[in-house]
C-alpha cells in the first residue's frame, strides 16, 4: 500500500512543482522512463511470483535509469544516439511485454 | 536434521542443443529472461537464511526497522512517478511551445508582408510625385527641356517608364504531369525535366532582344538592362520576385520583324527542341497592343555633386576638435 501512495504523491508531486530540468538532461527523460517502467514492471510481476525484494527492485531501478540514459548519451557522443535509443527501446519494450504477459496470466489466469 | 531448501524455479531457459545463430539466441534470451534473475537469488538467499533461523523467531524492532524495505521502495516509486509526470509535462510543453511559436511566425509573416507591401505602394506614390516635380522644374527652361528629353529616352532604354504598343508573346510553361507519373513517388527526374528553368527564360529573353525588342516583360515583371533571371530552388526569381509557370514574356517591337527574326533564333530552336523532347509548352503569339509596367528603379550607387562646392576661406580643415 505504502508504495502505491508513493508513486501517486510522485506524480502528483511531478504536475504540481513542475521542476524545471536542465536542457542536457531533457533527452534522456524519455527512455529513463522507459526504464523505469522496465523495472517497476519487474518489481510488481516478481511480487506475483513472491519472490519480490526490496533492495533487488531498488538497486535495478536505479541501474536500470541510469544505464538506459547512459547508453543513449554514448550514442549521442558516438552519433549513434537515435539507433541506440531504439536498441534500448526495444530491448525494454519486450521486456515489459514478457513481465505485462506474466502479471495478467497471475491476475486472470489465463 | 538439515532441510533441504526449495530451490526457485529459475528462469525459463531453451536448452542450448540446436545451433542457433547468435541474433536468434540473442533474441531468445531477451524474450525467455523478462524478469531480473537477481529475484530469483535474493528469494533463495531469504529461504537459506530462514531455514536457519529457529521457526517463529520474528526479527524484532520497531515499525520503521520491519518496513523499512515498503519505505525503500515507495521512495523508488515516488521517484519513477516524479520521472514519469516530468517527462509528461516537457513533452507536453514542447508540443504546446512549437505550436504557439509557428502560430507566432505566421503571424508574424503576415504583418511583415503588409508591412512591405504599403512600403512598396508609398515608395511608387512618393516615385510619381519626384518624377512630376522634377519635370514641372525641368519643363521651365530650354536647357531644361532638352534635358527632360535626354532623361525620358534614357529612362524608356533603362525600363523606368510604362510603355505600350504591339509586339509578340510567348509563352512558356512547365510540361503537363505525365498521366501515368505518381504525383507523390514519381521518378523525380522526369518531372524535373519538365520543369521550365531559369536559362530556358533566359534564352527567350535574349533572343527577344535580339530580335529588336525594345521592352520586355515576364509576369508583369520589367525587365531592365540590370535585372536578373535566376532560380532559387523550384521558384524562378525574375528581378527578385518569385515566378510561376506559365511565364509570359511579352516584347514590344515591330511586329513583323520581331516574329520573323525571333522563330528563327536560336534561343527560340532551343526552347523549341526542349519543348519537342521533354513536353514544355512553348507558344508564340502576336499581340497588336501590349501594355508593360514600368521596372524598378535601380539601387543608386554613387553620386556627387555637379559643382565642386568652395571651401569657405577661414575655415578650419580639420573638424575634429582638439584636445
Amino acid at each position: 500500500m505504502i508504495p502505491v501512495i508513493g508513486l501517486a504523491v510522485g506524480v502528483v508531486l511531478g504536475l504540481v512543482l513542475d521542476p524545471s530540468v536542465p536542457l542536457w538532461l531533457q533527452p534522456y527523460l524519455p527512455i529513463a522512463v522507459v526504464a523505469a517502467l522496465d523495472a517497476v514492471f519487474g518489481g510488481v510481476r516478481a511480487r506475483f511470483d513472491r519472490i519480490f525484494d526490496a533492495k533487488v527492485f531498488v538497486v535495478s531501478f536505479v541501474s536500470n535509469v541510469v544505464v538506459a540514459a547512459l547508453i543513449v548519451f554514448l550514442g549521442d557522443q558516438l552519433g549513434v544516439g537515435a539507433q541506440l535509443s531504439t536498441a534500448v527501446v526495444v530491448v525494454l519494450g519486450i521486456r515489459i511485454f514478457g513481465n505485462a504477459a506474466a502479471i495478467r496470466r497471475h491476475l486472470f489466469r489465463a | 536434521m538439515t532441510t533441504v531448501p526449495p530451490t526457485v524455479d529459475p528462469p525459463p531457459r531453451r536448452p542450448r542443443t540446436q545451433q542457433r545463430s547468435l541474433g536468434a539466441s540473442l533474441l531468445d534470451q531477451v524474450l525467455a529472461e523478462t524478469l531480473d534473475p537477481s529475484y530469483a537469488q535474493a528469494a533463495a538467499r531469504k529461504r537459506e537464511a530462514a531455514a536457519q533461523q529457529p521457526e517463529g523467531a520474528r526479527p524484532p524492532g520497531s515499525w520503521l526497522a520491519r518496513h523499512r524495505g515498503q519505505l525503500l521502495v515507495a521512495a523508488t516509486l515516488l521517484i519513477a512517478g516524479l520521472l514519469v509526470a516530468v517527462t509528461y509535462r516537457e513533452a507536453a510543453a514542447g508540443a504546446q511551445g512549437r505550436e504557439q511559436r509557428r502560430e507566432a511566425l505566421v503571424e508574424d509573416i503576415q504583418a511583415e508582408s503588409a508591412t512591405t507591401d504599403q512600403l512598396a505602394d508609398q515608395v511608387a506614390e512618393l516615385n510619381r510625385q519626384v518624377t512630376r516635380q522634377r519635370d514641372e522644374a525641368l519643363a521651365a527652361s530650354a536647357v531644361g527641356q532638352r534635358a527632360l528629353e535626354q532623361l525620358s529616352a534614357a529612362e524608356q532604354a533603362t525600363a523606368l517608364t510604362a510603355v505600350r504598343g504591339p509586339g509578340l508573346e510567348v509563352v512558356v510553361g512547365n510540361a503537363d504531369p505525365a498521366s501515368d507519373t505518381d504525383p507523390v513517388g514519381g521518378s523525380e527526374s522526369v518531372a524535373l525535366a519538365g520543369l521550365v528553368q531559369d536559362r530556358d527564360l533566359q534564352q527567350v529573353v535574349n533572343a527577344l532582344w535580339a530580335s529588336g525588342a525594345e521592352a520586355v516583360s515576364i509576369n508583369g515583371q520589367r525587365l531592365g538592362a540590370t535585372t536578373t533571371i535566376r532560380q532559387a530552388g523550384s521558384a524562378i526569381l525574375v528581378d527578385f520576385r518569385p515566378l510561376t509557370s506559365p511565364y509570359r514574356v511579352q516584347a514590344i517591337g515591330d511586329q513583323e520583324t520581331l516574329y520573323n527574326r525571333f522563330l528563327v533564333s536560336p534561343g527560340a530552336r532551343y526552347v523549341a527542341d526542349l519543348s519537342k523532347r521533354y513536353g514544355l509548352k512553348f507558344t508564340v503569339g502576336r499581340d497588336k497592343d501590349l501594355s508593360l509596367p514600368a521596372g524598378s528603379a535601380p539601387e543608386l550607387r554613387s553620386a556627387r555633386p555637379l559643382e565642386e562646392p568652395q571651401p569657405a576661406p577661414g575655415a578650419p580643415t580639420d573638424p575634429t576638435p582638439g584636445g
